[in-house]
């Protein structure tokens, strides 16, 4: 039995190919472990009756027919792709970071993963786009469901290059007027930016009537603090430096980080927006499967 | 507190190794890229006092577990009131058995109180001790702890008085030289009054003197001299008459004379009366008994005076010699002056000589009788004709030159010693003569004044007021009555000497020179025991004596040196301070 790419170690699955196949490998995957389409359109039209068969859903089930025939049948619909959605991708330098080098960097893990959102979208007939911003948006492609799409998209994610600092509340402020129609924002990013700041953007953006979902994405060695006996952790961003002794330092740090965590997800509950904590040595497939 | 390695504390100096390695890690730490600083600053932020309270407790923690573990291997000795072994120590054990340790107080020997306190002070010892032993006759005795108490064991009262005051400052020199710890002196005395009374100990710091504390002591008489003279014997007594405060009783005295079967021949008797205790002088009484010396044939005779029995009985016979002679016939040659002359006169007075030309006192010659006695002539051209005559007659000593006044000065005539001369020659040995070791019978300035060859007296300054002061001192008369009847015939006085009770004579040849009677020192009489005051104050004052009761000085012995090794305590401490350490260290992380 073929394995499936979404339920892999990342950094392995990487090594098969550029991002167009790892995150087709994936949504095939993904896919074949769904019984149904993971996103539903704000609209569906009936196309047919088949018979029922075990296993399907009884609020499918037509109620009339079993009446006057007393016969099982199902109703199915065809969905209608006028979902519109937006990915962003947070490129700043702090994305290109990786703990160890087995491990992918997390803006290849934000890449491979928005390459398989999109695809999914896509397929699934929704307008899908791109958004990669550092302390300005980089890379810009307004969403669209036609032909070639995905390719823009995947070549958007690589024309973009791992950018300075992280200004997110600018670039998702200027996002908010691009994104005039109501549809779903997806934010992967590391969230080393002020919290206030950006969650002031999301919240807008809700207020427009967005789907708003986070992915807060983190190298594992980010989150369970190791390394030599003494030490000067310096932010690639802001150059900012600190002088810690790991070892002794790793509690607190931990209990920082969930701290954090935490304080993010409270944040987007009250708010409305989805939350997912993720990490770069989670498999593609159950990171997407958080979003069904 | 001390150590058995002290060079084991030079690890000490790896105390600094924290510290230091606290400094030395003060490099500049690798740079690595990690974006989320911001998380890491707000962790440090609350932690900071934490860690620094961390780091401050390590640094203490493992500083402590070096200075502990260097000291338990230093092994340091810490001081215990009870038990527990001492440190190496030289000590000197002054066991007193001095003839006042023969007394009977309260029914024992006081030596074998003192025995068991010497006991208890040497079972103390250990190996790594070096011990002496001192008894009454002054003599350190080292060995082995068996040994010791081997001579302990057979250590009877002796004849000889001991000064306790240069006894503890000969041992206390004894143990301050040697490179050991601990020094102590444990005095075991009956605690005489008398043997303390000589002056105060200089005992060294760092030097221990533990002091039995005396008892009380017993009323006592002894015999302390008997002199012969005129025919009558003068018994003095002495001791400690602890009679209740009553008046004290007369003392009756048995004179026997003779030696081998006619000894113990009662020859008188007589009565002492003591006087008060408390009085200058009370406890010295003095008898004189009459000897029938009409009966007793020319020659040297012995005898022994004796007391009741008392509680010390060392002290009450004492022997006694004196030689029964005809008086000598001596004459004065004209040149001998008017002092000699007028001297001679008393003594033929006195029955002491009679006239004969036995004895002749020249003045400037030098007589041809058999003793002859010579003064420097008054004229110094003729000194060198009398130096040869007494060269003619075998004299190996001549005049000199006229040397510096001085004091007379002699041990056989004691008459004789603060006397001024103001004349004299200088008294040399001619080349080639054999002066002999008892020549010179009194000095001036230290060089010959008196001195005797053979029969042949010869004297440095004339016996005249011009060249001495001597004729007109009241020593005179007994002085020219030694020389013609002792000096001239190389007689020497009766000397007194301790020891067991004896006499022993002294020979030339064939004759009979003189004699020495041995007997127990008087003060030996005398068992008032010092006060505490007085022995801690004798033996070196209050900061190194300890005057102790049998109990303490049983138990106080090496106590100043008695130590336990902390070395165990130390590595159970280190183990505490490592686990505290692995916990602080591994908790925190």
């Amino acid at each position: 039995m073929a394995q499936r790419l979404d339920l892999l170690d990342p950094a392995e699955v990487a090594r098969l190919g550029g991002i167009e196949i790892v995150a087709e490998g994936v949504v095939e995957g993904f896919l074949a472990g769904l019984h149904r389409s993971p996103f539903r359109g704000f609209s569906v039209e009936f196309t047919e009756h088949r018979a029922y068969q075990a296993g399907d859903e009884l609020k499918y089930l037509d109620w009339r027919i079993l009446g006057r025939s007393d016969r099982l049948f199902v109703k199915q619909f065809e969905e209608e792709t006028n979902l519109r959605s937006m990915i962003l991708v947070d490129a700043s330098r702090s994305m290109a970071w990786q703990g160890t080098p087995e491990r992918l960097t997390k803006r290849a893990y934000a890449d491979r993963l928005a390459a398989a959102l999109a695809l999914i979208l896509l397929r699934q007939r929704d307008a899908t786009g791109l958004v990669t911003f550092d302390e300005q948006v980089r890379q810009l492609i307004p969403a669209r469901v036609k032909t070639g799409q995905w390719t823009r998209i995947v070549r958007g994610l690589l024309d973009t290059p791992d950018g300075q600092g992280t200004a997110a509340h600018a670039a998702l402020q200027r996002l908010t007027a691009l994104l005039a129609r109501r549809g779903m924002v997806v934010l992967i990013s590391d969230l080393l930016f002020d919290r206030e700041l950006a969650l002031a953007a999301l919240r807008y953006l809700r207020h427009r009537g967005h789907q708003v979902v986070v992915f807060h994405l983190m190298d594992p060695a980010e989150v369970e603090l190791s390394g030599p006996p003494e030490v000067r952790f310096k932010d690639p961003e802001s150059a900012v430096s600190v002088v810690v002794r790991p070892r002794e330092l790793a509690r607190a740090y931990a209990d920082t980080v969930r701290r954090e965590i935490a304080a993010w997800r409270k944040a987007c509950r009250r708010h409305g927006i989805a939350y997912h904590h993720i990490q770069t040595d989670m498999p593609f497939g159950l990171a997407l499967r958080l979003l069904t | 507190m001390s150590f058995i390695h002290p060079l084991a504390l030079l690890g000490l100096a790896a105390a600094a190794i924290p510290a230091l390695l606290h400094l030395l890690q003060r490099r500049i730490p690798p740079q690595l890229d990690f974006p989320p600083v911001r998380y890491l600053s707000a962790a440090e932020r609350e932690s900071a006092r934490r860690l620094k309270l961390r780091h401050l407790l390590l640094l203490i923690l493992r500083t402590a577990l070096i200075v502990v573990i260097v000291l338990a291997a230093a092994r340091p000795l810490v001081p215990l009131r009870g038990g527990g072994a001492h440190q190496p120590t030289a000590a000197v054990i002054i066991l007193d058995n001095s003839p006042s340790s023969g007394a009977i107080v309260d029914g024992g020997l006081v030596l074998d109180r003192l025995r068991v306190a010497a006991r208890s002070s040497l079972a103390r010892t250990t190996s790594a001790d070096r011990v002496w032993l001192m008894l009454c006759d002054g003599v350190l005795r080292g060995g082995t702890r068996e040994a010791l108490l081997v001579t302990i064991d057979s250590t009877h009262p002796g004849w000889l008085r001991l000064d306790l005051v240069r006894a503890v400052e000969r041992a206390s020199r004894m143990v301050n030289a040697q490179p050991l710890v601990g020094r102590e002196v444990h005095v075991v005395s009956d605690g005489q009054r008398t043997a303390l009374a000589s002056s105060r100990a200089t005992v060294p710091s760092g030097v221990r003197v533990l002091a039995l504390a005396p008892e009380r002591g017993a009323p006592n008489r002894g015999i302390a001299a008997v002199t012969v003279s005129e025919g009558a014997a003068v018994i003095e007594l002495s001791g400690s008459m602890l009679d209740n405060g009553g008046t004290p009783q007369p003392v009756p005295v048995t004179i026997r004379i003779g030696a081998g079967r006619n000894r113990g021949e009662i020859a008188a008797r007589g009565l002492a009366t003591p006087g008060r205790e408390g009085t200058e002088g009370a406890t010295r009484a003095a008898v004189t008994v009459s000897l029938p010396a009409q009966s007793l044939a020319p020659g040297w005779w012995i005898g022994e005076a004796a007391l009741e029995p008392d509680e010390l009985r060392a002290d009450d016979r004492r022997p006694f010699a004196w030689r029964v002679a005809p008086p000598a016939k001596v004459m004065a040659a004209p040149s001998a002056g008017s002092f000699v002359a007028a001297a001679l006169e008393v003594l033929q007075a006195g029955r002491h000589i009679i006239d004969g030309r036995d004895v002749v006192i020249g003045g400037g010659d030098v007589p041809t009788s058999p003793h002859a006695i010579v003064q420097p002539p008054d004229d110094p051209a003729l000194v060198g004709q009398a130096n040869r005559a007494l060269a003619s007659r075998g004299v190996p000593w001549r005049w000199g030159q006229l040397a510096t006044p001085g004091v007379l000065s002699s041990t056989d005539l004691t008459v004789l010693n603060g006397v001024p001369v103001v004349r004299r020659y200088r008294i040399e040995g001619a080349g080639g003569g054999d002066q002999g070791a008892d020549a010179v019978v009194a000095t001036v300035n230290s060089e010959p004044w008196l001195v005797r060859s053979g029969r042949v007296v010869v004297l440095g300054s004339r016996l005249d007021t011009a060249w001495t002061a001597l004729p007109a001192t009241p020593g005179f008369v007994p002085f020219i009555d030694a020389l013609v009847n002792r000096i001239v015939i190389g007689e020497a006085e009766v000397a007194s000497a301790e020891g067991a009770p004896r006499v022993e004579f002294r020979t030339r040849g064939t004759d009979t020179i003189g004699a020495t009677v041995f007997g127990p020192d008087a003060r030996e009489s005398d068992l008032t025991p010092a006060s505490t005051a007085l022995v801690t104050a004798a033996l070196g004052g209050k900061d190194r004596t300890s005057v102790l009761s049998p109990d303490r000085f049983a138990a106080e012995g090496f106590s100043g040196t008695r130590r336990a090794d902390a070395s165990g305590i130390l590595l159970v401490l280190a183990l505490l301070l490592a686990a505290a350490e692995l916990g602080v260290a591994t908790r925190t992380r």
